[in-house]
């Protein structure tokens, strides 16, 4: 079966942008184009999957069709993936398969939102619709709320505690600091994460991830085409997808995720590898107890030990067993949430590339993860992606 | 005849031929509803406390004060209002000026109830605020900024949402609904009650700001909104908002009860459904 490689990839800087729908993308889409070493130009492409919630910028059909008329690439099949905050991981897996079928050798899978041209109340509804409305919703529960509830649970169950998401916090906001793409770039210390607005008790406003607008792309090539375009590409070896209730009270347990057990356990055998080779995982922390979680998940922590995974440091950079989050993750580098997934992928690329800052190096990393999750746990995809082959 | 009953957040006084049930709440000598109550949630209260009592209503005369929808689907009882076809009434549901109802099958005698002199007196700021918020949010032209459940959707689950109607399979209770199962058949409807008490697994606090966008007028008076996520002694679990809890912070391990509220208006129609109270020993 064919082999599928990324060849390009490249992201707007997370936050307020200033640019509406088009503007992001058409940067997004330049940046990833111009990363290409080699003989690309947007008539290469053959078809496109762009990720989005769809909220913002007013455009909330044919979405796609929008963006790329603006970044040379109209004509091609294009379509918008929905599946929440997961939506661009889906298109990156869409791409992979369209490659992988033999449908396509270029493609394209991004992801875009625009969040802050709306005001907070219409905000909460378009993050609250993407999760379950007819139940939680009723009663009072946004997303802080329903990850508030998977936390004081998981606490009571097991060796976790509020200080062991601090210790999560400032972790990825030391990682984002030095990322010239993050939302958010500033350290925090452990003290004032600890003792954080209140939100959804027990998280805080350092338990929590901001609304960013952002866009995001990468360019991906059957193994057969792939030489035409660069020397040095990153392979994906693998999707994994997996998908659960989309209500909390519907589930066997609520601290654990079984949509991300489902994705990593089929990426890993597809890809021929274990947690334990993963040597940096871009991890959906919309929320500190979401990137606890899904250290065990992803069988980095042995169930009910991600707190203690946290509090011994064993996710920091060039440090621990493994780096989580060496973008900064949702928490620092930001959240747009159709563009989150492709954009957890724009950093592994880099990093397995050895092209981010300096500063944020992974040392001789050989492969990357990315982790995107929808909704509270709904819909997962998890990719994994090496320097070699496989 | 005036034993005073503490029933759903309500007072209640009854003989062998009539119910009255009162809010437990005054501002400036009248007696008023809480925060998330009216006559629709006070009825099927009422309603409630007859049926534990071996009294079933199967059709009763009303004003139309009370929603006759949430009323079926919480109680299975028909209200039928003054100016329909009433001979099938057997009970009557009378409502006071002030916040009070009274059910009897006897028109003609003299209801002799008195109720307790001292009722808590609401803060008056508090009081004007939420009635203030209510007023706002059942205008017509208020659209709520939070999620859409539309009429119909909301009424596809009444009878789980205000009954805890569950579904019978393979021993299992399955609590709320769903359509199929493993096989592609579809499930039965909901016929089954789930026990009417649960244990709290666990529970968050939203901060007046982060709350969402349904709540954005209500829970800035209410200072948050508590939900807790409780598991059934049949198995099923479900989130729920907590009322009457000015006073009650929940842990896991708590035994909590259910009694039908307010939840939210949207396009000025209330939607009500159950909410989590502490169960009293």
């Amino acid at each position: 079966m064919v082999d599928v490689a990324v060849i390009g990839a490249g992201q707007t800087k997370y936050g307020n942008h200033p640019s509406g729908l088009k503007g992001m993308w058409a940067e997004a889409a330049e940046r990833a184009f111009a990363s290409v070493d080699q003989n690309f130009e947007p008539r290469c492409v053959d078809e496109a999957f762009i990720g989005s919630v769809a909220f913002g910028g007013g455009q909330l059909g044919n979405t796609a069709a929008l963006l790329t008329e603006h970044s040379g690439l109209e004509g091609i099949p294009v379509r918008r993936v929905e599946n929440a905050c997961a939506s661009s991981g889906f298109a990156l897996r869409d791409a992979w398969m369209a490659i992988k079928s033999g449908q396509a050798d270029v493609v394209v899978a991004g992801g875009i939102e625009k969040m802050n041209d709306l005001s907070p109340e219409r905000r909460r509804f378009w993050l609250g619709v993407s999760g379950d409305t007819e139940w939680e919703r009723l009663a009072g529960l946004t997303f802080p709320g329903t990850y508030a509830l998977m936390a004081r649970r998981h606490f009571h169950e097991y060796d976790s505690t509020h200080d062991d998401l601090v210790n999560i916090s400032v972790k990825n906001h030391l990682h984002g600091f030095e990322n010239e793409m993050a939302h958010i770039r500033k350290e925090v210390s452990f003290e004032k994460a600890q003792s954080g607005f209140m939100v959804a008790d027990p998280l805080t406003l350092y338990d929590c991830c901001p609304t960013s607008d952002g866009a995001s792309a990468v360019i991906l090539a059957a193994d057969h085409v792939v030489r035409q375009f660069t020397d040095d590409p990153v392979w994906l070896r693998s999707s994994g997808a997996g998908s659960d209730f989309l209500a909390l009270h519907d589930r066997p347990s609520i601290t654990q995720v079984r949509a991300t057990q489902q994705a990593s356990n089929a990426a890993y055998k597809a890809a021929g590898i274990t947690a334990a080779d993963v040597d940096l995982a871009e991890v959906h922390d919309c929320f500190t107890i979401a990137e606890l979680m899904a250290t065990e998940d992803l069988g980095f922590a042995d169930r009910g030990e991600g707190g203690v995974f946290a509090r011994e440091q064993r996710g920091v950079r060039n440090q621990g067993d493994v780096c989580i989050n060496p973008s900064g993750g949702l928490k620092s580098k930001g959240h747009p949430l159709g563009a989150t997934g492709t954009g957890q992928a724009v950093e592994v690329f880099k990093q397995l590339r050895g092209s981010v800052e300096d500063a944020r190096q992974i040392r001789d990393a050989e492969i990357g993860i990315t982790h995107n999750v929808g909704g509270s746990g709904a819909t997962c995809a998890v990719h994994v992606f090496g320097r070699d082959r496989g | 005849m005036n034993e005073v009953v503490d029933w759903q957040g309500y007072l209640a006084m009854f003989d062998s031929e009539a119910l009255m049930i009162q809010s437990p709440f005054t501002h400036d000598g009248t007696i008023v509803f809480g925060a998330d109550s009216d006559y629709t949630t006070m009825a099927i209260a009422g309603l409630h406390l007859l049926s534990s009592r071996g009294t079933e209503i199967a059709t009763m005369r009303s004003l139309p004060l009370v929603n006759p929808s949430a009323v079926k689907s919480a109680t299975g009882t028909t209200v039928v209002c003054d100016d329909e076809n009433t001979e099938a009434c057997e009970w009557n549901l009378l409502v006071g000026e002030e916040a009070t109802l009274v059910f009897t099958n006897n028109l003609e005698r003299n209801l002799g109830f008195h109720g307790p002199a001292e009722l808590e007196s609401l803060d008056p700021t508090f009081y004007a605020d939420i009635q203030t918020a209510w007023e706002q949010e059942l205008k017509p032209a208020h659209v709520s900024q939070g999620a859409y459940v539309s009429e119909a959707a909301y009424m596809e689950g009444a009878a789980a949402r205000l009954a805890f109607m569950a579904q019978s399979t393979n021993a299992n209770l399955i609590w709320p609904p769903r359509q199929l199962d493993a096989d592609g058949q579809r499930l039965e409807s909901p016929s089954q009650p789930l026990m009417a008490s649960a244990i709290v697994e666990s529970w968050t606090k939203l901060s007046a700001a982060g709350a969402p966008s349904e709540f954005a007028l209500r829970a800035p008076v209410l200072g948050g909104i508590q939900t807790v996520f409780v598991r059934f002694e049949q198995g099923p679990c479900g989130v729920f908002l907590v009322a009457d809890d000015e006073q009650y912070e929940p842990a896991i391990g708590d035994e909590v009860t259910f009694v039908v509220r307010r939840i939210y208006a949207q396009e000025g129609l209330i939607r009500y459904g159950m909410k989590a109270v502490p169960k009293l020993n």
